[in-house]
């Protein structure tokens, strides 16, 4: 039983990661009806971004803001450029981000060596508390990321739902045409979302640099988890995201402690089963 | 006056009434304004030009076919690295053909057959280690792949565009996770050897050349099948189902059984693909799998040129020749790659073969022209001349 609250725990943290990053680019499909693929390098990179600034200032926070600020700010360079040159034909969109992986992946490579790195976190964080009841010793690392992927979800459902820039970006997803013939400027929506994917991804690989480690391959795995995410919330819908996280970091989670064989393909059951039930997810709209 | 289609390059009668003839008469005008001048007649070379391009339009192809078809015998004779690295490239060239088939003709592109093509190849090696003969290997490996693709197929084809992308990478990746952490299967990470290769009294594909040989024909094999499939009636309107789907299911088409068909026919090619891998690397292991593999097939049929059969062999040599040979002259190979994909979707759709493509175009062009050149009333001393 005590082992189960741990796996459960162990669960949420990871889908707490996996939401960070699959929310992003549910946005950014949702919005700009871009699938981009290099989310997961992008993820990555933030990781390595976060690690070396860490190693060199010595204070974790400076490193998560740097993580995130550093692929925000390459998030906004693609947008502006490769997004914009590509004119919204979506496969190319779709082949130029696959591109960019491997571009990207390289770049990680030559810089960071390809042993896997871990970030540790500072002082009380870094160690371990007794849980109440149950009496689990649990680290503090992961309740962390737990509590910041709640109040990261808490204020992106804020932001959505709350203020005029959510709405509009709602709105964007049900309809762009007509959010653009209304007379809101739909590119700068689109630079926006897609900085916001990106530094999400970005806060995501450090917050994860914890507990998952900064791979090689980390992006791949990543990426999977959150295409599985959208296919079972459906492709574009924030509040499917944070079901689908839930549902794939805890099968992930589970079939790793109970299923060691089939562990990595349990995850992909749920999406086999709803794209045989519901095609466009859980929370999706018919896609057109 | 004759009113039956003129042959062609019968130009040399007297003016014709046939409508190419009159484009051609037209066009003339622009080519009067050639420095060549108006006056000059056409000469031996200019005749002898436009046979070599006549020529070359006809026979061009085949003739391409079968010069690299004898330079490919040659090479393969030797047991030294050249013969391994086309091996290679012809086991991928039939799978990134078989992609092409599915990505530029039915617009179906699957970032999965990466680990189709591992299904048969760990199906040939797991019912060897289960010791059946390597004939019956190869029967399980390709009836497993072909299973599977019936079965993946029926969720699969629902969709189409951006999701089925997804969706197959999502199978993809659940072959790939199987191969990796079912060890009791599948070996886990160390994969599996092949030992035996299928022989049949004197055909006996142990023997290097003769696998070698047995490859070069089996590619040959599936690109023709693939391009008499893609010119048949059924692969014309796969093609529609592609460019206007409600058309065609308003004109009575079955739109969704044309791309499970489609599907089916790219998983089987991509599992022979596979069992030509094992026979040639005799070893199979989740890295041939990978997602980056996956990514591999894709800028293969990208680069080549989606929706041209030929052009996705020809990517194919080119990844395989930058991953096994420039990779060890440019470190940074794989950013290289990356960045030559970005560049193609932004400029060069078409891919390499679209280049090729381009210079038939200009070919075709230049043909007409000095067609038209032929047919303009010649000088006294021209008319008759045969």
């Amino acid at each position: 039983m005590q082992q189960f609250i741990a796996q459960t725990l162990n669960g949420l943290t990871l889908a707490g990661i996996i939401f960070l990053v699959s929310s992003g680019f549910t946005l950014v499909f949702g919005v700009m009806r871009v699938t981009n693929l290099s989310h997961g390098a992008v993820y990555l990179l933030g990781g390595y971004i976060g690690y070396s600034v860490i190693t060199a200032t010595h204070n974790f926070f400076y490193g998560l803001v740097a993580g995130a600020l550093a692929v925000g700010v390459l998030g906004l360079i693609l947008e502006r450029t490769l997004i914009t040159w590509l004119g919204g034909r979506e496969m190319a969109e779709l082949l130029a981000t696959l591109g960019l992986i491997y571009v990207l992946d390289d770049i990680s490579l030559a810089i960071w060596g390809g042993t896997p790195l871990t970030i540790n976190l500072p002082g009380v964080l870094g160690r371990s508390v007794t849980l109440p009841i149950s009496g689990i010793v649990y680290p503090n690392t992961r309740l962390f990321i737990l509590g910041v992927s709640i109040v990261v979800a808490l204020g992106l459902y804020l932001l959505l739902r709350r203020t005029r820039v959510g709405a509009i970006i709602r709105a964007g997803v049900d309809d762009r045409e007509m959010v653009g013939a209304l007379g809101i400027n739909v590119r700068l929506v689109f630079t926006l979302v897609f900085t916001l994917g990106a530094a999400l991804a970005g806060f995501a690989g450090v917050l994860g640099g914890t507990v998952l480690g900064v791979y090689t391959g980390g992006d791949s795995d990543i990426l999977l988890f959150a295409l599985a995410v959208v296919i079972i919330g459906g492709l574009g819908s924030f509040e499917g995201a944070i079901v689908g996280s839930l549902i794939i970091g805890l099968a992930e989670t589970y079939g790793t402690a109970y299923f060691q064989a089939v562990a990595y393909s349990i995850v992909f059951i749920p999406v086999i089963v709803i794209l045989l039930v519901k095609p466009e997810g859980l929370l999706g709209k018919v896609t057109r | 006056m004759s009113a039956g289609p003129a042959p062609r390059g019968a130009s040399q009668h007297a003016p014709g009434t046939t409508h190419r003839e009159e484009g051609q008469q037209a066009r003339t005008g622009a080519v009067a304004l050639s420095p060549a001048g108006p006056s000059s007649p056409p000469g031996r070379g200019a005749r002898l030009t436009l046979t070599v391009l006549r020529g070359s339009r006809r026979f061009g192809g085949p003739v391409a076919g079968v010069a690299v078809g004898v330079l490919l015998v040659l090479l393969l004779q030797g047991n030294g690295f050249t013969s391994t690295l086309l091996l290679d490239m012809l086991v991928y060239a039939i799978a990134a053909m078989s992609l092409d088939f599915l990505g530029g003709y039915a617009g179906l592109i699957s970032l999965g057959q990466a680990g189709l093509l591992g299904v048969s190849a760990y199906g040939v090696a797991i019912a060897e280690v289960h010791f059946f003969s390597p004939w019956a290997a190869v029967g399980i490996g390709l009836g497993a792949v072909l299973a599977l693709g019936l079965v993946m197929g029926i969720a699969a084809v629902r969709t189409k565009g951006v999701s089925f992308v997804i969706i197959t990478l999502a199978l993809g990746q659940v072959l790939w996770g199987l191969a990796f952490q079912w060890v009791g299967l599948s070996e886990g990470d160390n994969g599996i050897p092949l030992t035996i290769l299928p022989s049949l009294g004197p055909f006996d594909l142990n023997d290097p050349l003769t696998l070698r040989m047995t490859v070069l024909i089996v590619f040959a094999v599936v690109a023709l099948l693939l391009v008499t499939i893609v010119h048949s009636p059924f692969g014309l309107s796969l093609r529609g189902v592609r460019s206007n789907e409600t058309r065609l299911a308003a004109l009575g088409y079955r739109t969704g059984l044309h791309r499970y068909l489609a599907w089916v026919i790219a998983v089987f090619f991509t599992g022979v693909a596979g069992v030509l891998y094992i026979f040639v690397n005799q070893l199979i292991s989740p890295a041939t799998m990978a997602f980056s593999e996956d990514g591999l097939l894709v800028i293969m049929v990208v680069l080549g040129g989606l929706g041209s059969i030929w052009g996705p062999a020809l990517g194919a040599v080119v990844i395989v020749l930058f991953q096994q040979e420039l990779s060890i002259y440019v470190t940074r190979w794989q950013t290289l790659m990356g960045l030559t994909l970005i560049a193609v979707v932004l400029f060069s759709p078409g891919g390499l073969w679209g280049v090729v493509r381009a210079a038939g175009r200009r070919r075709d062009a230049l043909i007409a022209r000095l067609e038209a050149r032929q047919a303009r009333p010649a000088g006294p001393g021209q008319s008759g001349a045969a």
